[in-house]
Formats: structure tokens, C-alpha cells, sequence
């Protein structure tokens, strides 16, 4: 009944090495560049990204893609990643995670990209890892713009790159900073109650925190009238230091409803929801703002004294058309330039499996306008692991609590959190990588 | 002369395929008649099973044998919503549709199914009737030279069983929308769905352990009743946020929690899809950047495809459950030691927005705990999982060139039923290369193994939801590709047909560009090797 393909293995080796040898002498070199690896071709490297462009969570990550984009245009006008011009597919999730598996798979299948980069969202990350199996597929699935703690599971989620510290480690950072400054407040805590919330609860937990007490809130549900419920708990227990652990929009609401119902307390605001220009824009007034403590892993966007910042300052002037500078556009630029040189580290002719190794081998020395370290190594997909603390002024802007940048740092699981000194590397000639 | 056969068998058949048998004696021959270049032959196989044939006058030599899916094995009174006024009858059917059968027949295909001796879960009694007619058929028909077997949902899991036990009868075989593995799988997803629903919105409905003979009949009939009103009911709960008024202590102890949060849970701790024919779980009304459209896509659309899906799916799960209990002497489910909250992990991270908050999953996760009494659990019959346990099975193997066709969302036999194949076959796959290459070792000559088995998935659209004027979610639109249970155009079917069919002639499966441009042409389908169904939840995979 069957059929079968019977090949003498014996001869066709012979008969292949034979025709290797004819065609390398008898066809030039350069010939030979042609690349079959879905999204590389000889004049370009096609990238995907995921982000809410529409919906609740547009405002501030709806930046993102045009910064990158801005840094990538930037790199292909000046020769691109060992000749080829870098482009990237952007698809609007809404901040589904049912849409954003849909949006995935039409980049995987329909754009044919080579990598995923800069995906957002740890639920909607969670469904695509779940349904579209990036891993199984051997997609490359670079600097997550997420840190849930679970992303960084080499063994689970093998083509993933996690680049922001996780909510543990950031948590956990917190938690030794309260201690430090704040010993003896009753603390309160608001958080979101998915993996965001359980990964800062484990590390608070981690860090012996104990809050007086505890508002969580469904994703989405945060609005003005909820976010009144939430003050109101906290009044009634009486405290005095508040760590806002949400998205933007929930601290929104926070800050703006204490405000407009009396409630003072000294508020610490999680790297997620504590970017200036995209609370204001939310509805939250500067004077509000004001005193308010927030955490970041990057330099303050504004900043200008540090290279990092005013390198990237330029290129959203001249390819981003002078967008307000802010967080995102910072994270995403710097994104665009962790994957520039992941591409150069996959050498001229790259494929999936060689970018996920040389992230592997060659990640941790990658220029990045952090002050942490980036911790890959075989087997190690963790990113950044360090915080460091401002306070913002009367104009938004967060400026270092005593007047330096002092970085702490530690890892997801039991680690200490210690002061860290590491020196990051300089910005590459021109903001052009050449690893 | 091929179109005008093809045109010609089309009207053929609608003469005959889907009226009422006449009335045919059932004897060893078959009656026969011939009628625009079609001759059909009607009888009945030795256990009663009514059978129909089909050739065209030129006939090709290759005979397509289908396998029908589920049909109920006792007829429901006029009244009951949906389903009432079903008459048992014993229909063969010879092919999908009208219209598919008539193609074939075009082409040049016999066609050839039957009724099966009984209705319900009938795969023993499906696969001895399978064997006779082919038997019957080679007799009738000397031209016949190979045997392509489908069909479509239980069709689907006769037809693997056949080319299971007898690869020697048959040459290709294709299940469509097939239930695949065992019916303890299957009946496993129904329990978990009435389970749910029983206990979070009617403790009132029975759902398994149904009474011996009338008073177990009328059980069932009762639950068709309660299903269809409290689903009626919750579909006024999600857009109150209050709970039915049959919930029970459920309705008291989780009443801040959304219903169609609670609803949502049950079709996740079941497995079910949270895409429906007209849920995409990713629209909402208006522009996409208001709160309505947000909180519609994220919270409210995932809740209205569980019921979508509930609604279609729970009758089938009622009468499966209540037809093998007859079948086994007793109870088949059995949850008694079901961790539900390690079921759903992976579903309430990404759904955890709709389902309100990692503190209400806890919540209602509490509440099914096996401990609370307000939640009891429900035990099995030893006797009568052994005695369904006999029931015909598979093993996974392929033994002919095999071709699935499997919708992502459907609601009956989830996608998750060919990743089981699809599963099984890999393994088989990866030992006959090893056992190729060591062959190799003593005689120096590789032969490498056939690919054998050929998945291709109807995928849902990124977006389908539809929406009126006022903003109320449009259902009067026809199911979206890839959801619904046998959801398929001709034209998708009949690339199933045209590779089988191909198969059981050539002995291969057709592969590279031809295929894939062959699946492109039906629109709607896919072959993505990366695309990977979760299993049903029976299987306890870790996602």
C-alpha cells in the first residue's frame, strides 16, 4: 500500500559535495547572498510589534512604535544592520489579549516577520505565548515591554527576551526603600489584581513589607468612581505612604481623586504608571504630582545631561517629528537600539535560532541608556534588574532623590537587595551600534 | 460531459438524499435504479443499518464512505426549545451536503453512506457498519479499486476508528470536526460545562447519574428545559450584572461578582472556546477609544461567546451524557478530585480582565471547591466508566494517508481533538525515523517514512463581531469561519475530499506547493505547523 522514498544516502552525499564544488568555483562569492529566513531578504530585515495604538491603554504606548521606528530610520540612513534597512510592522492590540493574539499571528503569517519586538502587555503577552507558541515556532520575541517575572523563564518561554526589571524585583526595590525612608508610616498599597499585582505582592512579601492596608482592582475597572472607593479605604486606615502599583490610568484616577477629595499622602509610583507627560495627559495636574516618588530603570527623560537622553532627544526631533519626549519614547528608542545590535550580534546573515544565541552569548555587553546591567546569558533571558528613585517637581519632572542617580538592585527570587555601582557602557559613536 | 454529470448528479441526489427512505426491503441486494448518469442503490446493511450508494457513469474507481456525525437517540417532545419536536429517524448519508456529494459525484467519485444501526454514541456499531457497506459495495460495484473514508464529528471519530482497526478495507481517510480519542474526553468537557452551570446558575438541573427509563428520560428532557431558560436568563445577567434568580447559593456568596464573569469561568474550567459564531472577544461597538467599546471587547464579549458556545453545545452534552449512561448502566463523570483552579491558571491570566480580578477568580475558584457543600462534587459509577471505558477508542495511530480539517472555535468538538492526532502522530512519526535510521545502520540504504497526516485548521478572522445601529451586538449574521460545530463551506470540504480522495488513488498525500495552494484556494483554511490547539481539558495539559 505505501509508497515509499527510498535515497541512497551514500550517493547523495557524493553527489552534493560534487555540485558544492561546481557552483562555489563557478559563481562569484556575492551571489550567494541570498537569505530564505522569513522577514530577511538582501535589502531588508522586516520586524512586528504589538501595541495598543486604540483603547484604554493608548495614551503614552501608542508612542512607542513611532519612536522605534524613528531609531530604526535613523540606522538604515546611515548603511542599516550590515546593509539592510530595518522595518517594523505595527499592529494595534487594544490592549486585547484575544486581539492581540490575532494581530501576532498575522505578523508571524501574513507579514512573515523575523522577530517580535517589544511586545506589550502581560496579559496579552500571556495569551500569545500561550496560543501563537513563539517559542514552539522558534520566533524570536525580544524586550518585552512587560516585567512580569515569568517572561524571563528561559525553559518556558525559550525565544523570549525580558528586558525591564521584573514587578519582583521593582517590588522588592520598593519595599527596601520604604524600610530606608519610611519606617514607622502606615503604608498603603493599591495594585492591579492579575500577574502585574501578584508579582509586586511576592516581592513586597519578599521584601518583609507589611502595608496597613491593601486596595486591589480589576484591570479596567479603574475610573474616577472606583478610584474613590479606593481613597476611601485608605483614609479610613490612615495611611501616610502610598505605593501606587497600576497602569497609568489607575494612578491617574488615584492621584486625581485624592486630590479632588483632600486625601494627602506620600505617594510612590511603580516605573509602569508613574510617567509624567502620560498622566497629565490622563488628567492629573502637575501641582498634584509634585513631591510624589517615583522609580525608573532608564535616566529621567529629561535629563539632557545624560548622553543617553540627549542623543535620543535628537533623533525624535529629526525622524519623530518633536514628540513629547517622554518615558515611552525613551524606552522605545533604546528598545530600537538593544535590537539593532541584537541584529548586528546575528551577524550578516541572520536567522532565528543565530539571534536568539548571540542574545544569549553577546547580550549582556549591549550598549542601553539603563543604569542596570542586562543580565543574559544561555539560559538567562532576565534584562535589567535595578531601580533607582526620584521625586517629581513642580513641572513633572523626576529628578533623583539626593541629587544623583542611586541605583539599587536585586533579582526575582530571594536575593538581597544591595546598592548597585555598575558602570553602564557608553553610548556608541554617533548612537550607532558597531558590535 | 464532466460539468453537465456533475450538474446532473447534483439534481440526482436532490431527489433522493434527503427525503424519506422509501420503502426499501432489507434484504442482501440492494434496489437500484439509474437516473442522469447516477445509479443509486438503497438498502440495508445485516444489523438494519439503511444504506445508500451512489456511482456516476464515470466512475473513477475510488468511493468516498462517510461516517454522519451525532444524531439523538430518542426523540424530544415539541416544546423544548432549540431541539423539540426531533423525530429519530434512519436517514443514510452518503456525504456532507448536497451540494459536496453532488461535486463528487462529478468528478467522478462514487459516494456511499448509511444510517447506522442506532443513533447516540455509536462508533462500534458506525465502524461494523462502515465495514459491511464496503463489502456490500465492492460486491455491487466490481470497478471499485480504493476506499477514501470520512466524515464529520462522531462521523469523524468512526471514521479513525475504521482505519484504526481496518487499514486493510480502506485506502484514505479524512474526520472532519472530529471528535477523536475516546468519548470519556468528550463527555468529560460536557460534564464540566452542566456542572457549571448547575452549580453557579440552577442547582436544580441533574446533568448526569439520570434515572433508569422514563423517569430518566424525562430527567433529560428537563435539563434541555432548565439549559435553554437559564441561558436565556444570563443572557439578560450580563448586561444587568445581577444573577439569575435561579442561581442558588452561588448567587449569594459571589453576588459582587459579575455573572458573566462567573459565566466565562465555567467555559474556561471546560475548555471551551472563547470565540463564538458571533464573539470575537475583541470588538466592542462605536470607536475603539471609548470605555464602551473597551469594556464590551474585554469584559462583556468573552462572556456572550461561552454562552454562544454553552448554547450550542449543551443539548449535545445533555443527550451525549444521558445516551452513554444508558449505554454504561450508571454515572460516567465523575469531578470528585478535579482541580479546577490549576484547569484555569493559564485562561485566567489572559482572561483575567473579564473575569474580574484575580480576587474574584479566587473567589469563585473557593466556591468550587470541592469542600464547599454549596459545590458538591459529582462521582462516578465504577462499573460504568469500565463499561464506557470499552467503548471504542482510539489509539492515535495512522495507518493510511489521513487528512483532519478542525475549526480553532468549535464549541462541540474542539480543535484540541486533531492536536490529538496531530500529537500522536508525531510521536509515531519521529519513531519511524528512528527506526529508519537505524535500519540504515545494517543495510545502508534510508527509506524514509511517508508524512501520513495532514491537519489543516479553519482559523476565526482577527475581528467578526458585528454591531447594529444602536450598538447591540448583531447574531442574525452567519457564523463566522472557524467557529460553530462543522462549520465548513463546500468549497472547504472539498479540499478535504480532493486530498483524500487523491490519497486512496496515489497512495500519498498530496504535499509542498500543490497543497498549499489547493488549501489557499478554499479561503478560511490554514496548515500553519506552528499553530498548536490546546487539548481538551480531560488531558490535563500543561499551557
Amino acid at each position: 500500500m505505501f509508497v515509499q522514498r527510498r535515497t541512497k544516502r551514500g550517493i547523495l552525499a557524493s553527489a552534493t559535495l560534487a555540485v558544492s564544488a561546481l557552483a562555489f568555483t563557478a559563481i562569484p562569492a556575492q551571489a550567494f547572498n541570498v537569505h530564505t529566513v522569513d522577514g530577511v531578504n538582501s535589502n531588508t530585515i522586516k520586524l512586528g510589534i504589538t501595541i495598543p495604538l486604540t483603547g484604554s491603554a493608548a495614551p503614552g504606548y501608542s508612542k512607542i512604535p513611532s519612536a522605534m521606528t524613528a531609531y530604526f530610520n535613523y540606522v538604515n540612513d546611515n548603511g542599516g544592520v550590515y546593509g539592510r534597512k530595518i522595518s517594523l510592522v505595527v499592529k494595534d492590540d487594544a490592549y486585547l489579549p484575544t486581539l492581540a493574539v490575532a494581530k501576532t499571528n498575522e505578523l508571524i503569517l501574513k507579514d512573515k516577520v523575523f522577530a517580535v519586538v517589544g511586545a506589550l502587555g502581560t496579559a496579552n503577552h500571556l495569551a500569545v505565548a500561550k496560543s501563537v507558541n513563539l517559542g514552539r515556532r522558534g520566533i524570536p520575541d525580544l524586550f518585552l515591554n512587560t516585567g512580569f517575572s515569568n517572561f524571563a523563564d528561559a525553559k518556558k518561554y525559550p525565544t523570549t527576551f525580558s528586558l525591564f526589571p521584573s514587578y519582583v524585583m521593582e517590588a522588592k526595590i520598593m519595599g527596601q526603600y520604604l524600610k530606608e525612608n519610611f519606617a514607622g508610616k502606615k503604608l498603603g498599597l493599591i495594585y492591579q489584581a492579575d500577574d502585574f499585582g501578584t508579582d509586586a505582592l511576592a516581592g513586597f512579601k519578599q521584601a518583609g513589607t507589611t502595608f496597613d492596608v491593601k486596595v486591589s482592582y480589576a484591570s479596567g475597572s479603574q475610573s474616577a468612581q472606583t478610584a474613590a472607593g479606593w481613597v476611601s479605604k485608605l483614609k479610613a486606615a490612615g495611611a501616610e505612604v502610598v505605593v501606587m502599583f497600576g497602569v497609568t490610568t489607575a494612578s491617574g484616577a488615584a492621584l486625581a481623586t485624592s486630590a479632588a477629595l483632600g486625601y494627602k499622602a506620600q505617594w510612590i509610583l511603580g516605573s509602569v504608571g508613574g510617567d509624567a507627560t502620560t498622566l497629565k495627559a490622563v488628567g492629573v495636574p502637575a501641582v498634584v504630582l509634585t513631591g510624589a516618588i517615583g522609580a525608573s530603570f532608564l535616566p529621567a527623560p529629561t535629563d539632557l545631561t545624560d548622553e543617553y537622553v540627549k542623543f535620543f532627544q535628537g533623533i525624535n526631533t529629526k525622524y519623530n517629528g518633536g514628540a513629547v519626549f517622554d518615558n515611552n519614547v525613551l524606552v522605545a528608542m533604546n528598545t530600537a537600539m538593544m535590537t539593532v545590535q541584537a541584529l548586528r550580534a546575528a551577524g550578516a546573515n541572520p536567522t532565528r535560532a543565530g539571534l536568539i544565541a548571540a542574545l544569549e552569548s553577546k547580550g549582556s555587553t549591549f550598549a542601553s541608556a539603563s543604569f542596570s546591567p542586562i543580565n543574559y546569558a544561555k539560559g538567562n533571558h532576565v534584562g535589567y534588574n535595578s531601580y533607582w528613585f526620584g521625586a517629581y517637581n513642580s513641572a513633572g519632572e523626576l529628578k533623583p532623590v539626593g541629587g544623583s542617580y542611586s541605583l539599587y538592585t536585586t533579582d526575582s527570587g530571594a536575593g538581597a537587595v544591595v546598592k548597585s555601582a555598575s558602570k553602564r557602557p557608553a553610548l556608541p559613536l554617533n548612537g550607532l551600534p558597531s558590535n | 460531459m464532466r460539468k453537465k454529470i456533475s450538474l446532473l448528479a447534483v439534481s440526482a441526489l436532490a431527489s433522493i438524499a434527503f427525503t424519506a427512505m422509501p420503502t426499501v426491503a432489507r434484504a442482501a441486494d440492494p434496489a437500484c435504479a439509474t437516473v442522469s448518469f447516477v445509479t443509486t442503490c438503497q438498502g440495508a446493511t445485516s444489523d438494519g443499518a439503511a444504506y445508500v450508494m451512489q456511482v456516476p457513469a464515470n466512475f473513477n474507481g475510488t468511493l468516498m464512505l462517510y461516517s454522519h456525525g451525532y444524531r439523538y437517540p430518542v426523540d424530544i417532545p415539541a416544546g423544548i426549545p432549540v431541539v423539540g419536536g426531533y423525530k429519530v429517524v434512519k436517514l443514510p448519508q452518503q456525504g456532507p451536503d448536497a451540494v459536496v456529494i453532488g461535486t463528487l459525484l462529478g468528478k467522478g467519485y462514487a459516494v456511499a453512506g448509511s444510517a447506522f444501526p442506532i443513533q447516540g454514541w455509536n462508533a462500534g456499531a458506525g465502524v461494523a457498519a462502515d465495514v459491511e457497506l464496503i463489502g456490500l459495495f465492492r460486491k455491487q460495484f466490481p470497478a471499485t479499486k480504493k476506499v477514501a473514508a470520512w466524515g464529520s464529528s462522531l462521523g469523524g471519530f468512526i471514521t479513525q476508528a475504521l482505519a484504526e482497526q481496518h487499514p486493510e478495507l480502506i485506502d484514505a481517510a479524512a474526520p472532519m470536526c472530529p471528535a477523536i480519542g475516546s468519548v470519556e474526553a468528550e463527555l468529560t468537557m460536557a460534564g464540566d460545562v452542566l456542572w457549571g452551570m448547575k452549580t453557579f446558575f440552577d442547582p436544580t438541573i441533574k446533568a448526569h447519574n439520570y434515572s433508569a427509563g422514563a423517569a430518566g428520560y424525562g430527567e433529560a428532557m428537563g435539563d434541555l428545559v432548565k439549559v435553554f431558560t437559564v441561558l436565556g436568563k444570563l443572557q439578560g445577567a450580563i448586561a444587568s450584572g445581577v444573577w439569575p434568580d435561579s442561581s442558588g447559593p452561588a448567587g449569594t456568596a459571589l453576588a459582587s461578582i459579575p455573572p458573566r464573569s462567573a459565566l466565562l469561568m465555567v467555559g474556561l474550567l471546560a475548555g471551551l472556546p472563547t470565540q463564538s459564531a458571533h464573539f470575537d472577544s475583541t470588538s466592542g461597538p462605536g470607536s475603539p477609544n471609548t470605555a464602551a467599546y473597551t469594556s464590551f471587547a474585554l469584559a462583556a464579549s468573552p462572556a456572550l461567546a461561552i454562552l454562544e458556545n454553552v448554547a450550542n453545545a449543551a443539548v449535545l452534552g445533555v443527550m451525549a451524557t444521558y445516551d452513554v449512561e444508558i449505554q454504561s448502566g450508571g454515572a460516567v463523570f465523575d469531578n470528585s478530585k478535579t482541580d479546577y483552579t490549576a484547569r484555569v491558571s493559564s485562561d485566567a491570566a489572559v482572561f483575567n480582565a473579564a473575569l474580574s480580578g484575580s480576587d474574584a477568580i479566587g473567589g469563585m475558584l473557593s466556591f468550587l471547591n470541592p469542600a464547599n457543600p454549596a459545590a458538591p462534587r459529582w462521582s462516578a459509577d465504577a462499573a460504568a466508566v469500565t463499561k464506557m471505558r470499552a467503548l471504542t477508542s482510539h489509539t492515535g495511530k495512522i495507518n493510511v494517508p489521513t487528512v483532519t480539517l478542525a475549526s480553532v472555535a468549535d464549541p462541540v468538538t474542539p480543535a484540541g481533538n486533531a492536536q490529538w492526532l496531530a500529537d500522536k502522530y508525531a510521536a509515531q512519526y519521529a519513531a519511524e525515523k528512528a527506526n529508519a535510521l537505524h535500519e540504515f545502520n545494517f543495510t545502508h540504504e534510508y527509506i524514509a517514512p511517508k508524512k501520513n497526516l495532514i491537519t489543516i485548521w479553519a482559523p476565526t478572522p482577527s475581528t467578526y463581531t458585528k454591531f447594529t445601529a444602536t450598538g447591540a451586538p448583531d447574531t442574525t449574521t452567519p457564523a463566522a469561519n472557524g467557529t460553530n460545530h462543522c462549520n465548513y463551506t463546500d468549497a472547504q470540504m472539498l479540499v478535504v475530499a480532493d486530498l483524500v480522495g487523491t490519497a486512496a488513488t496515489t497512495g500519498v498525500l498530496k504535499s509542498g506547493g500543490p497543497l498549499t495552494t489547493l488549501v489557499r484556494k478554499a479561503k478560511g483554511l490554514t496548515l500553519d505547523p506552528g499553530f498548536r490547539a490546546p487539548l481538551l481539558k480531560f488531558y490535563n495539559e500543561e499551557l
